[in-house]
């Protein structure tokens, strides 16, 4: 997968089926923005080699929009505040599009109905916009969730809604749902973790279950990566 | 100098924003009333069928309906100025009591030529008029003027609706449209008035507003252009007394090579009184935009904000965004923001990774932007509103 001209992300192989969670750890800059981004289609990340499969079908070279309504939705890490437009209207055109109903559940786990009158992320706190973008990316019922770093910069009370929800959403709808965390503060209020990656320089360097990756968060990525018999080129 | 002679005199006067017109080489044709009820399908343009307006005028030519039953009985008056200036005692002290004929050459034109022509509405003390008052002013032919002057007064405890319509056929694409209003908001009173205006290319628009709301009353203006228009140009002045409150909204959608001034000035008189002015403008195609706000806090606990907010639509369209806040009391609190930006590219991506394609991206983003919800105006309004935000949308995602 490159950007620009640059390869990020190289010889991953994931195989993700329904239900499950998987992880994927790594410092920053490691490529996991950019293989969620591939996944969802964005046009910043493109595919220059290897296939994305989804359903049975080769995705690759479908935009975005239609990978959406397919199934797959992404939680942005990085979302733009869009002055003018209020959360209620976009709510308002994702239930249109995806059907409503059976979403008061996660609105009240996420706490965001207070936000509904507010211009998209304007002057949002940290919590709150990562709540609202798990509330606008679980709106969409999604089969394959993508999560960037939804435990990126927010406070306990909030990384507890966010858990509660994702943990919600794989028990209730059997959503499937890759999360990618650099510091891992989300893992111990998962229910259902089926599988960790360590990825490190693009590449998905070690892959096993939760409790055979922590190390790497108590000890950090280089050292825990030596402890876990994983030599970096 | 006699106030006719200050007026002649006044003529020549340009207002000090927007382009300059000459008026001289506009037709004033006789002004005309009749009493009786007309057909005139205007409804696709403006949303309101004229059948149900109590109050139209076709150029200089005035219409109106007897006041219906539903309305009279409360106690509500809807007859042309004119009429109301003759028989009525009230109309007349009411009338350039707010706006003065010698502001500009256009309240110049209008006191001289104009005839009185326009809406006189008065809704008695305690009455909460259940049904908008609808009135609706259509130009009619080439190079005419259309000058309009229409006086509002809801008296103490009353609440009203009155929605104006304001369009040209299809076909019509050049003359002047010059109105003048005077609105009067009493004592714990309550008016909404919504205006939706719907021109063409080659017309020049002057609207001349002026309110006064008294002590505990509230007026809320709904203000929206969607059309193209050579220029317009409008800066109603609102006066506060105690504890009085106004939200103005302005939603200004500029399209082809229109000139659009348009502002709100809020006077803070009284002590608690306070003031909103918000406004939303896209500016399509080779459009300029002007948005103006200023509120002047000149009482003890009064509170005023402003927010502008533009979007630049077209690479060759343009905004200017002035809000001013001025205080001339130190317990005045006022505050101000603004901003324009274009539609950004990582707010289509978004949106397209939420399964929207691009124009559906856009049409999103200019939809809710434009989308004010302005306190109490009535669901026809609102309806109609939609509607026109949902066509812009369309029409902008296309251009």
């Amino acid at each position: 997968m490159c950007v620009d001209d640059r390869v990020v992300v190289r010889n991953v192989y994931l195989d993700v089926s329904c239900g499950e969670v998987h992880v994927i750890l790594g410092p920053n800059g490691a490529g996991k923005t950019s293989l969620l981004s591939a996944i969802m289609g964005l046009p910043r990340v493109r595919v220059c080699g290897g296939t994305i499969i989804f359903g049975g079908e080769d995705i690759s070279g479908v935009p975005a929009y239609e990978r959406a309504r397919r199934g797959i939705a992404l939680a942005h890490q990085f979302v733009p505040v869009i002055r003018g437009v209020k959360v209620a209207n976009i709510v308002k055109h994702i239930i249109e599009r995806y059907g409503g109903g059976g979403y008061e559940n996660i609105l009240d786990i996420l706490d965001v109905k207070h936000l509904m009158g507010r211009y998209l992320f304007h002057g949002f706190s940290g919590g709150e916009r990562r709540r609202l973008e798990l509330y606008l990316t679980l709106l969409q019922r999604p089969k394959l969730a993508l999560l960037d770093e939804p435990d990126s910069g927010v406070d306990v009370d909030s990384l507890k809604l966010i858990a509660e929800a994702v943990n919600y959403a794989v028990r209730s709808w059997s959503t499937s749902m890759i999360l990618v965390t650099h510091s891992g503060a989300i893992l111990d209020k998962l229910y259902d973790v089926t599988r960790t990656h360590i990825m490190i320089g693009g590449q998905i360097v070690y892959s096993r279950d939760l409790e055979a990756t922590r190390v790497v968060l108590s000890r950090g990525y280089i050292e825990g990566l030596k402890v876990l018999g994983v030599s970096l080129q | 100098m006699s106030l006719r002679d200050r007026v002649k005199k006044a003529l020549s006067k340009p207002s000090p924003y927007g382009v300059d017109i000459d008026i001289s080489s506009y037709i004033i044709e006789e002004p005309q009333v009749f009493e009786r009820s007309v057909e005139e399908s205007v409804e696709s343009k403006i949303g309101m069928r004229p059948s149900i307006s109590q109050y139209l005028q076709l150029g200089q030519m005035a219409l109106y309906k007897l006041i219906e039953k539903s309305l009279e009985k409360y106690g509500v008056k809807v007859v042309p100025l004119r009429v109301a200036i003759e028989k009525f005692d009230l109309a007349r002290d009411l009338a350039w009591r707010l706006v003065d004929p010698d502001t500009d050459k256009y309240t110049a034109l209008t006191y001289l030529y104009g005839g009185e022509l326009g809406y006189f509405v008065y809704v008695s003390p305690e009455v909460k008029v259940p049904t908008p008052i609808y009135t609706c002013l259509v130009l009619r032919a080439e190079r005419r003027a259309m000058l309009a002057h229409n006086v509002v007064y809801v008296d103490y405890g009353a609440e009203a609706h009155v929605v104006t319509g304001c369009t040209i056929p299809h076909g019509v694409k050049g003359g002047l449209h010059v109105g003048i209003s005077e609105f009067y908001v009493g004592r714990d009173a309550r008016l909404t008035f919504s205006m939706i205006h719907s021109w063409a290319e080659g017309l020049h628009v002057r609207p001349r507003t002026a309110a006064k709301v008294a002590e505990g009353g509230e007026y809320v203006s709904y203000y929206m252009i969607y059309s193209p228009v050579s220029s317009i140009q409008l800066f109603p002045r609102t006066i506060l007394d105690m504890g009085a409150k106004l939200y103005a909204a302005s939603v200004i959608a500029g399209r082809v090579q229109g000139n659009y001034d348009i502002g709100t000035k809020a006077q803070l008189e009284g002590t608690g009184s306070s003031a909103e002015l918000v406004s939303r403008v896209v500016a399509f195609e080779d459009s300029k935009i002007y948005a103006r706000g200023y509120i002047e806090g000149l009482a003890p606990e009064s509170r005023g904000h402003i927010e502008c907010l533009g979007l630049l639509a077209s690479p060759n369209a343009e905004i200017s965004s002035i809000p001013i806040v001025t205080s001339r009391n130190p317990q005045s609190i006022l505050s101000h923001e603004a901003a324009i930006g274009i539609i950004a590219r990582e707010e289509i991506e978004y949106l397209e990774s939420k399964g929207f394609t691009e124009d559906e991206a856009k049409s999103i983003i200019i939809r809710g932007f434009m989308n004010i919800e302005a306190p109490g105006l009535p669901d026809m309004v609102k309806a109609q509103v939609k509607r026109l935000i949902d066509h812009i949308a369309r029409a902008g995602v296309q251009l």
